[in-house]
């Protein structure tokens, strides 16, 4: 990647009009913030790239694990069932990309909505390094999943907390239940 | 209709003029010592810097937190404060 600081400042209006980001002139107040901004985009789409060849892969054998990608793209289902959900989260697998389309259609719309927040760039690195596949549970659109539960766009409380909260309660109002004093007896005994 | 503060009124109630950068709403005492030492030592630089980035609320929020560290609820109200000043004045 090419150093974004020696490039001259037409380079870097080129560079995000090329990854589509809105900006405006380019000051030296304003350089940083955007050469911030295209390091994001380009990281982002260096991920994203290669992804389309490793797809063919995954689908003959799924215990393949890629060392290269950074990003822990899992491949737990929509977040419809969680059960799948709850297991494969902890466990990142640096699976390839089982839908580079997904995740790569819903990453703008996610980037953008996170701008802001630098948490995915680093969260991605790290946490992919050491992974390997230990489930074969395969769904897909588990990437854009992944992230966004992890940083829990458009959700303030993660979906896990909320299954976590929904079994208390249900459970809770099991235990009343079940200590409720049972009425085969009536009530309505004449006193003797 | 979100509430605004005592400070975001007063701010959006006349010219600028050489009000201290920590006079924009959002921006405290060590929020405004900070962009004091990047160079944005009164109001009037922080609009520049807002004008630049075309008004617009993602770069000028994007901006705020990386010089100065604001949260998102002081870049909101800096961004507020700024963008009612400007439909008045500018």
């Amino acid at each position: 990647m090419a150093t974004l600081g020696n490039k001259s400042d037409q380079e870097i209006r080129e560079l995000l009009d090329e990854y589509g980001i809105k900006h405006g002139p380019i000051v030296n107040t304003t350089r940083a913030l955007y050469e911030k901004k295209l390091r994001e985009a380009m990281a982002k789409n260096n991920v994203t790239k290669p992804s389309p060849d490793k797809t063919f892969y995954r689908e003959e054998q799924e215990e393949v694990t890629y060392v290269t990608y950074r990003t822990p793209v899992m491949s737990a289902g929509p977040s419809g069932d969680g059960k799948p959900y709850m297991r494969s989260r902890p466990e990142y697998s640096e699976r390839d990309f089982v839908d580079d389309k997904l995740y790569s259609r819903s990453r703008p719309e996610y980037s953008s909505r996170r701008q802001y927040v630098d948490e995915p760039h680093v969260y991605n690195t790290p946490s992919s390094s050491s992974y390997s596949k230990p489930t074969p549970v395969v769904k897909s659109g588990g990437g854009v999943v992944e992230e966004e539960k992890t940083e829990s766009s458009g959700r303030l409380i993660p979906l896990w907390i909320q299954f976590l909260v929904f079994l208390i309660v249900a459970g809770f109002l099991y235990f009343i239940f079940i200590n409720m004093e049972s009425a085969e007896s009536s009530p309505f005994n004449r006193i003797q | 209709m979100s509430s605004t503060s005592q400070k975001h009124k007063e701010f959006v109630a006349e010219p600028m003029g050489e009000k201290p950068v920590n006079a924009l709403a959002g921006i405290g005492e060590v929020l405004g010592k900070r962009l004091e030492e990047k160079g944005f030592d009164k109001a009037y630089v922080v609009l520049g810097q807002f004008l630049v980035l075309k008004k617009d609320e993602e770069l000028f929020r994007d901006w705020l937190k990386d010089t100065c560290g604001a949260n998102v609820k002081q870049q909101g109200d800096c961004y507020g404060c700024l963008r009612e000043w400007c439909d008045s004045f500018l």
